[in-house]
Parts: C-alpha cells; structure tokens; sequence
C-alpha cells in the first residue's frame, strides 16, 4: 500500500498536484479554525462566551458557516466590472498556495530548498496587493475603491520596513535560503541579538496582512467593509481565506527568521515549528482586541517617520557589527 | 515539450499584455496589460535558468512598478476622467517611435553572438553570489546610474504631481 502511494508520488506531475491539494487542504481547515479561535479569543477578551452551540466549545461553527457560504448564491452586481470584478479574489488568493511550499517543517521535512526563498517569498506575496486594488477598482463602489486605495498605500509604505528589517538576518547568515537560516539558529534564535528587527517585522507583518490596528481598508465603521464590500458567498470567503493564510506565511517567516524555524527541546521539529507559529498567530489576534484602530495619517507617519528609519539604522548598525566582528 | 510550450506560453503572455498596455484606453487596463506582459517576462527569465532574476522581476517590476504607477494613478485625476480619444497624429508618432526603438533593438540583438556567450558564461554565472559580485564590481557604474535614472524619476513624478494642485 506504502509503496503504491511512494510509485505514484515519482510522478512529478502527480507529486506536485498531491503538493498543491495538500497544501489547499490545509490552508481551508487552518482558516476555518482560525476564524473559530478569533471569535473565542475576541470573546474571552472581550468577557463573552463566543460560539457554542455547534459541537464541543463550538468548534463546528466555522463549518456550519463554511456550508452556508458554500450553498449561497454567487451574486454579481450589475454595475461592477465583470472580468476584474471575477479574477480579483483568484488574484488575492493564489500567491498563497506557492508560497506555502517554501518553508522548512522540519530538518528533513522540505518541499525545496530553494536558495532564493526570501526574495521568492516577499516578491510573490507582493502580488496580493493587485488583486486586492483589483478588487476595490472592479467593484466600481466609492467605500471599495477607498479601501482599495488605503490597501495599496499601506502596503507599499510597510513593504519597506518589512524588507529592511529581513536584510539583517540575510547579512547575518549569508544565505537567502530559509533551511540555511534556520541552521544557522542553533546555539540562538535571531530574536536574541535581533529584537529591533523582530519588532520592526512583527509590526509591519501585521500592517502588511491588514489587520487590526492596522486594517484600516476594511475600516467596518468608515468603510463598510473596504474593497470586499461587493463581494459575496464563496467569493468574499476566498478573501477571508487569504487573510488567514497570510497570517501563517508572515508568522512561518518570522519563526523562520527570529525563532529559529522548527528548533526546540522535546518535541519533533515540525511540531515546535507549527507551535511557534500559531504562538504568533494569537500574539496578532491580541493585537487586535487590544489596541484601537489607527487613523490614516497615524498610519502613514508612523511607516514613514518611525519605523523606516528604525529599520535603517538597525541595518547599518548590524552591518558595523559584522564588519567589525 | 512541456518546456516548449510553456516557453511560447510565457512569449504569449509576453506579446498580449504589451498589446494590451498600447492599445488600451482605460488607463488602469493598460496598466494591467502591463503588468501581464512583465509577468510573462519573469517566467522566460525562470526558463533561462536565473530564478533569482525572475524573483527580482516579480518583486521589482510587479510588486513596485507596477503598484507605484497604479498608486500614482490614485493620486491624481485620471483615474475619475474619461479616457481620452485616439489621435491620429500621435498614434503615428508613437508607431515612429516605437519602429526606432524596435530598429535599434534588433540591430544590437543581432550583432551578438549567442554561440560564443553561452560557451565562454558557465551556468554558476547566474547564481546569486556571482550576480552580485558582477553588480557591484564590474557593473556598479552602470548599476549606480540606474539607480540615478530611478531617482530622476521620482523626482519628476514629485514635481508634476505638485503643479496639479493648487498651493494653499
């Protein structure tokens, strides 16, 4: 039976669509279950219950939800732009699914060693942005195109910062491999003689995947909903898909980058690897029920004036550092 | 042949999206052509053999050309106007001008020998450690003075977008 399965896997082709389902598979069950831990997170939080009723602590809502979004019908609104109306959700979620195989679970689990995988990672997850300014332009809707055009100008101003705080680590390690990263974690993980850096990518990661304190193009109060406004059923849930899977990719990389990937006593490394990052994933989910939403221009000064030229400064000086040593 | 076809595949996307880009009329759809045709361009480097170059492709000329254009747009008018008629005149200019970049192109390409590059460049030129070394050491004027022609540009951009409006 085992061997079966190993014969159909030399295939490449069949090997790389059992790679793609699988990745796929998970990433729909990690975000129906992450939307279930923000609601009982926010609700603990918030002193509620969260859901309930459907299965054990209510574990079942998000495939009750999952159904319903599923059965529903796909609405197109008449005055939208139909074929950016259509591929904008695809544009959004896709990068996900590549960028997915790049990290390494474990010393032994890796998909591809790829020498490249940080430029890969930030250049494919810049795509996102298009989709999502697709969206806003396609919906042909004031509060989706202001949302939209919020998105683009956050994304591009924390982009920076997030990039500067990453070419330390590179400078570090010389490698742009995540696996070599990850070995040359052993006797510490980067976070130890990095923090500025981790802080600086922690903030903008959390800026670039348009979360709260920072989701100010999906503002519900200014916005309706931003540039998924006109979006419905299965549609708008590939938008909340790509929400919660970015989620995973930034906290991959930053266990990847500052926690020292799938490093840690005990437990097999793909388990500590999944445990630093979901540790990350419920540090950014109390940030969003803990701080207030920022006003745009807060939001672009604080990019600009703070951050950028923190991320400067911490890069010149790790380069000194490293000269010098 | 997966390779061939992924080759005039990637060619296509290549062809289509500059059409797209020229032709036109909505500004944010030229855009997009653009983007396409620069997509197309990261896959026939990826054939190439230089993953680095096709990234950098991607994350440069996608994730910032194209954005930073898509947000200038956002910033001034021209996205709330009508698109403007085709004038024939400088529909000829443009051909005009297109055929002399088009002329000069293929008389460079041309005057390359291919055969004798691929013999003398081993396949560890397009890694990443080489590239840069070249970048920074036998390419760096050529290097600094795009980064220059960048910064032109920025600040051109800068000075047009603030004669649009009115100052307070």
């Amino acid at each position: 039976m085992e061997n079966d399965l190993t014969q159909i896997l030399d295939n490449p082709w069949l090997a790389l669509a059992a790679a793609v389902a699988g990745i796929m598979g998970y990433l729909t069950i990690n975000a129906m279950m992450l939307i279930w831990l923000e609601r009982k997170l926010s609700a603990r939080i918030q002193r509620r219950l969260g859901p309930t009723e459907h299965g054990p602590f209510g574990l079942l809502q998000s495939v009750a939800d999952m159904g319903k979004l599923l059965s529903k019908e796909l609405l197109t609104p008449d005055h939208v732009h139909k074929p950016l109306y259509l591929l904008a959700p695809v544009l959004v979620f896709a990068p996900v699914i590549a960028l997915c195989s790049l990290f390494p679970l474990s010393e032994t689990w890796i998909f591809h060693d790829f020498d490249i995988a940080v430029v890969l990672l930030l250049s494919i997850s810049g795509l996102t942005i298009i989709g999502i300014f697709l969206a806003g332009w396609g919906s042909n809707n004031k509060y989706a195109l202001l949302g939209a055009v919020r998105s683009v100008a956050q994304n591009i101003s924390y982009e920076i910062p997030l990039i500067l705080s990453v070419i330390p680590i590179v400078l570090m390690t010389g490698s742009m491999s995540l696996y070599q990263i990850s070995l040359a974690q052993v006797s510490f993980p980067f976070i130890v003689v990095q923090p500025l850096a981790a802080l600086i990518f922690l903030i903008a990661a959390t800026a670039e995947t348009n979360r709260a304190p920072f989701d100010i193009p999906e503002a519900e109060s200014e916005l309706i909903a931003g540039f998924h406004t006109e979006y419905s059923g299965m549609r708008f849930a590939l938008f909340f898909f790509a929400e919660y899977s970015n989620m995973i990719i930034v906290c991959a990389l930053a266990t990847v980058l500052f926690l020292g990937g799938w490093r840690g006593p005990f437990l097999p490394g793909w388990m500590w690897f999944l445990l630093k990052v979901y540790a990350l994933i419920m540090l950014m989910m109390w940030f969003r029920w803990t701080f207030p939403r920022l006003r745009f221009d807060q939001l672009m000064s604080f990019a600009w004036i703070v951050l950028v030229p923190l991320a400067i400064l911490n890069l010149l000086v790790t380069i000194v550092v490293i000269k010098l040593v | 042949m997966i390779e061939q076809l992924a080759v005039y595949l990637f060619a296509g996307l290549v062809v289509a999206g500059g059409l797209m880009a020229a032709f036109m009329r909505q500004v944010l759809h030229a855009i997009i052509g653009l983007g396409i045709s620069l997509l197309g361009l990261s896959g026939l480097f990826l054939y190439l053999g230089s993953p680095f170059v096709a990234a950098m492709q991607l994350l440069i000329y996608i994730g910032g050309i194209t954005v930073a254009i898509v947000f200038a747009m956002m910033l001034s008018l021209s996205m709330a106007l009508r698109p403007p008629q085709s004038q024939p005149r400088k529909f000829a200019l443009a051909i005009v001008g297109a055929a002399i970049f088009f002329a000069a192109m293929a008389t460079v390409i041309r005057g390359v020998e291919f055969s004798q590059l691929a013999q003398q460049a081993p396949a560890a030129a397009w890694q990443v450690e080489q590239l840069g070394h070249l970048l920074l050491n036998a390419y760096n004027l050529v290097f600094e003075t795009l980064s220059l022609v960048l910064l032109l540009a920025i600040v051109g951009a800068i000075l047009i977008a603030r004669r649009e409006r009115p100052v307070p």
